[in-house]
């Protein structure tokens, strides 16, 4: 997908976004390696070791790997409801989630009701502490308005200093994810911004991008969708991204309204091809129930004009950034999209208005988000039911200011919601964030600070960098995206990095795994046990509980105390906690 | 020569008799009977603007060409001149590395090829409609290349890597496959980054947490660990290209250069797919034969060339004897040039195909440009079905037959002629043991 290359407006140099996308991954791989420890560096493998012997021969095809030799296999029992609230809807137990969830009530239906219900209203969660630990951070750009984001940093030539809101907004959002107690908030947001998703690692977008996350996806995202439409098709970061800031009457650019349609609101089911508007069906209001090209066409001429006041789009513009409805670009004819009828001459923006209006409040748009909200908090095959519900629920209440917390409201208290578990594995980015919750990690996430950096690296080859998605569809959300070779053994690295992270100004590690073992708990079996229930918020399944123990004990009883004094077996126990983190019990979801 | 199923079905046990007790590896690759092709698929994602690819330069359509795209146009002499094709088109001048190829006769480009009689603008939905192999349809589990894998009958029951996705993650061609390595860095692709003394203890550990059980969960999460020890047994060391081969910086041809490497490893690749992003034109593509998407078809030709010449000759084990490179992307670009020097999606497009096995040139039946010719009175229209293309690759070259299941509701394939094989016959169904409902099963589990 080819993003926005406005560089080529002001210098003919068309693969500069691209050498500053390179420049900037030098760079971290630069920083990533001065901040190894000196005996990770270069590869792990000590001078004079022998390079293990490869232990037999493997095979990827085999006549057990090919399509109808595995047999189907039922998916593991749901765990209790605070299980499957904390790890679908948050990011992860932390310690006395659980405890606390199952405080709320009698039975997991009361539980799981009065924990939304806090949930839903994230402003009356005391958060004080996720804003000290994102103060801690140092971060100069989330506060800034657009236009002094727009004037720091877009106009800045540094481009450290230019793309430091798309870093910094990076990292304050695992610090949210990892840190915040308004966990189904957090869910949510990332969401909307890989339904709303932009490659934000881009020259015109990442200066600005503090501006999107905070202003157009954060602002509303348990609100009212049809606000958080056009603030998200106002930001620059989307005006550019998909060129509706150079769409005008002279020069039509569809590329925004064809996304905005089959991606943002209606969707690709309701797409109806090149059929003439007319033949479309209607439904019982006379509404077309879908769109055809003809739409494409008739919302791309609705949204002319509606542009970004910066001199990269026009030499007579201000460079404030600021959304900007150009009028002198506007298609003042009639149009027809979706089966409005508009007249010619309508006031500024009402065409753009009245078309977000018709997409907001189309039924077809409420099945369209209802189906991947439903994939999101329930599984990848979603009953029917509760699509159906959460679909009518958005579209009756199109114009509610909670109208997003009452969809998710129908989605998490359907009955099906506490019966679904394993159609789903954990993204590479809930893997990160439940490892730094559940195993109890911290980093500075300083875009100062070396490890955060290196973190970052390792991070990125998992295959879900923030926010870097190239094209607008978003990150994959079925299970089938994320269960091949590289996520998986990427996310395995992960969490051998994590564990071994260490501090070499405090000498501990960043994953402080020795000082948060109980004293009383030495033995290989308390050992598994203990750090599987920290992690899991339940204990290990009985048989990967025996491997993990078998591992642990090495050969001993494993409930003879070990000397957790020794070197040796503290790198075992770091090894043992990477591999619960590494466990299918821990990636389903 | 072609080896069917059903011959493979005969000539397995006396193979395997052969190998006495030796599991199949690279050595069963000296058995002739056994398909030792390798094919590429290359996509361009985000539809590539065919009209700028291969552009005309004479006649009627130039004429039309030229109204249509003022800015836009690839000059047909001067500065920036496409470089001829035949008396009718030109390759981008960009694209010179791969204008040698052609003129060595290793490149058929392929005219007005798409999903016939579906015109479907959406990027997501073209996509995985010409992925899956189902136009129209996005209801299969499997992608086409899953199926031709699993239903190539000229392959031994054990190969160390049939099948390469290059990339962070895997493309919807390969959709349900757990026989695919999907890797972009052979060097970090590995588990062996554990605290040093349970590295070896842990990775077992590990693989007895995944083994223990069976889902689409615990299967996947032992095929990540099977390529793992795979990649990190045989890549050992850094990678110098044959033939003084020179890759462009950047992923795609780092990409290419980790495929070149681990085709010269030997382990059995049968299939790869490689992308490449960037094509959605919508604006600024450039003036002319400069500017933005010009430099991306460079990177695409440098890249193409450094690979096909990285494994071309007798110094590169004649790999491109047995090499098939297909390109392609989910829909060309309108005719009309928008007001932004780009363009907006459109139907027909070129697809190519290299390899040393090509039959060179220009295929396909060009419906012209003229007004009554275009699709919509906008965009190219589409002659060739892309299934046609591939099933020509897969019998020609991969020796499948069985189209049936690869391309369910596909019909009517007659070969173009864009690459030299032996024409067999597709079976109506699949007759023996392998019916689609084993598809379906699969897919119950695994959906």
């Amino acid at each position: 997908m080819k993003t926005v290359q406005v560089g080529q407006h002001t210098a003919p140099e068309p693969t500069w976004t691209e050498i500053r996308a390179y420049q900037r991954r030098a760079w971290l791989r630069r920083r990533a390696r001065a901040a190894m420890p000196r005996g990770m560096r270069g590869g792990a493998v000590p001078d004079g070791v022998p390079r293990p012997l490869f232990p037999q021969r493997r095979f990827m095809r085999t006549p057990d790997k090919q399509l109808g030799a595995t047999p189907a296999k039922a998916l593991p029992a749901p765990p209790s409801a605070a299980v499957i609230a904390l790890t679908r809807l948050g990011f992860g137990p932390r310690p006395g989630d659980v405890e606390a969830f199952d405080a709320l009530g009698a039975n997991d239906s009361q539980r799981l009701q009065a924990w939304l219900a806090q949930q839903l209203d994230p402003a009356s969660i005391d958060d004080s502490a996720a804003d000290a630990r994102l103060a801690q951070s140092s971060f100069e750009t989330l506060d800034k308005p657009l236009t002094q984001l727009w004037q720091d940093h877009t106009m800045a030539e540094d481009w450290e200093i230019h793309m430091q809101p798309f870093w910094e907004t990076q990292l304050a959002t695992f610090v949210r994810a990892i840190h915040s107690r308004r966990q189904l908030f957090e869910v949510i947001a990332e969401f909307w911004h890989n339904h709303f998703s932009i490659y934000a690692d881009d020259f015109l977008i990442g200066s600005v991008w503090v501006h999107n996350d905070r202003d157009a996806i954060r602002s509303h995202a348990l609100g009212n969708f049809r606000q958080m439409l056009e603030a998200v098709t106002q930001t620059p970061a989307m005006l550019f991204y998909l060129d509706n800031a150079f769409n005008s009457e002279e020069d039509a650019n569809e590329n925004f309204a064809r996304e905005l349609m089959e991606l943002h609101t209606l969707g690709a089911a309701a797409y109806f091809g090149s059929l003439p508007q007319n033949q479309v069906p209607v439904d019982e209001h006379g509404v077309p129930i879908g769109y055809v090209e003809d739409d494409v066409v008739g919302a791309a001429r609705c949204l002319t004009g509606w542009t970004v006041e910066s001199q990269y789009v026009h030499w007579q513009f201000g460079e404030t950034g600021q959304f900007l409805y150009w009028d002198d670009w506007h298609d003042h004819g009639a149009k027809t999209a979706v089966g409005l009828n508009l007249p010619a001459n309508q006031g500024p923006m009402q065409d753009g208005w009245d078309l977000l209006d018709r997409l907001a409040s189309h039924p077809a748009t409420g099945r369209h988000i209802a189906t991947k909200l439903c994939r999101r908090l329930l599984g990848d095959s979603p009953p029917q039911s509760v699509i159906d519900a959460a679909a009518a629920v958005f579209t009756d209440n199109w114009q509610a200011a909670d109208q997003i917390a009452q969809v998710v409201s129908t989605i998490v208290l359907s009955p099906e919601f506490l019966t679904t578990w394993g159609d789903k594995v954990k993204r590479p980015f809930e893997i990160a964030a439940s490892s730094f919750r559940g195993a109890g990690g911290d980093l500075a996430f300083e875009l100062q600070d070396d490890v955060s950096n290196w973190f970052y690296w390792v991070y990125y080859q998992t295959g879900q960098p923030l926010f870097s998605w190239h094209p607008p569809n978003g990150y994959p959300d079925f299970k089938a995206a994320w269960n091949t070779t590289s996520p998986r053994v990427y996310c395995w690295r992960l969490a051998n990095f994590f564990v071994q992270l260490w501090n070499e100004d405090t000498e501990e590690h960043y994953f402080d795994l020795l000082g948060q073992t109980p004293a009383e708990t030495r033995a290989a079996q308390e050992l598994v046990d203990f750090w599987s229930e920290r992690i899991l918020g339940r204990p290990m399944p009985t048989d990967e509980e025996q491997k993990l123990v078998t591992f642990m004990a090495q050969g001993a009883n494993p409930n003879t105390d070990l000397d957790l004094d020794d070197w040796d077996v503290q790198e075992r126990l770091r090894a043992l906690v990477a591999l619960i983190l590494m466990s299918p019990s821990f990636l389903w979801r | 020569m072609c080896v069917t199923r059903r011959g493979f079905m005969m000539g397995c046990s006396a193979a395997i008799a052969g190998l006495a007790g030796t599991r199949f590896n690279t050595v069963s690759f000296a058995d002739p009977n056994l398909n030792q092709e390798i094919l590429l698929v290359l996509f361009l994602r985000g539809g590539v603007d065919g009209l700028t690819v291969v552009s005309p330069i004479d006649g009627s359509d130039r004429g039309h060409y030229e109204a249509a795209r003022p800015n836009l146009q690839i000059p047909v002499s001067g500065p920036g001149a496409s470089l001829p094709l035949n008396s009718q088109f030109g390759l981008h001048p960009s694209m010179a590395p791969l204008h040698d190829l052609y003129q060595n006769g290793n490149l058929a480009i392929i005219q007005a090829v798409g999903m016939l009689d579906l015109v479907n603008k959406s990027h997501f939905d073209a996509m995985q409609f010409i992925e899956l192999g189902t136009p129209g349809e996005n209801t299969i589990s499997t992608g086409w290349l899953t199926r031709h894998l699993s239903s190539a009958g000229n392959l031994p029951p054990e190969l160390t890597i049939p099948s390469l996705a290059i990339g962070d993650l895997q493309p919807q061609s390969l959709l349900g496959s757990l026989e695919t390595v999907n890797m972009a860095n052979p060097e970090s692709f590995n588990v062996s980054n554990g605290p040093w003394n349970w590295r070896e203890a842990q990775k077992t550990t590990l693989r007895e947490l995944y083994e223990g059980d069976s889902s689409w969960l615990h299967d996947a999460g032992v095929a990540a660990l099977d390529a793992a020890d795979i990649v990190e047994a045989n890549v050992t060391g850094g990678y110098e290209p044959a033939n003084g081969a020179v890759y462009p910086n950047g992923p795609f041809g780092d990409h290419l250069q980790v495929l070149a490497q681990m085709i010269k490893l030997d382990l059995g690749l049968q299939t790869a797919t490689v992308d490449l992003g960037g094509w959605d034109t919508h604006e600024s593509q450039g003036i002319g034969s400069e500017g933005y998407l010009s430099d991306l078809l460079g990177v695409l030709a440098q890249g193409l060339a450094a690979f096909y010449i990285d494994l071309d000759g007798a110094g590169a084990s004649n790999y491109t004897q047995r090499l098939t490179v297909v390109v392609q992307s989910e829909f060309g670009r309108e005719l009309f040039e928008n007001g932004d020097n780009g363009t907006e999606h459109g139907y027909g497009n070129q697809m190519m195909v290299l390899s040393g096995n090509a039959v060179g040139g220009m295929h396909g039946n060009w419906p012209g440009l003229g007004p009554g010719q275009l699709v919509d009175g906008t965009d190219l229209a589409v002659t060739t079905d892309y299934r046609q293309v591939l099933s020509e690759i897969l019998i020609r070259r991969m020796c499948n037959i069985n189209l049936d299941f690869i391309f369910p509701g596909y019909s009517g394939y007659q070969p173009l002629g864009i690459v030299q094989g032996e024409d067999l016959l597709p079976p109506g169904v699949f007759s023996d043991g392998f019916e689609s409902g084993n598809l379906n099963s699969w897919s119950s589990s695994s959906g």
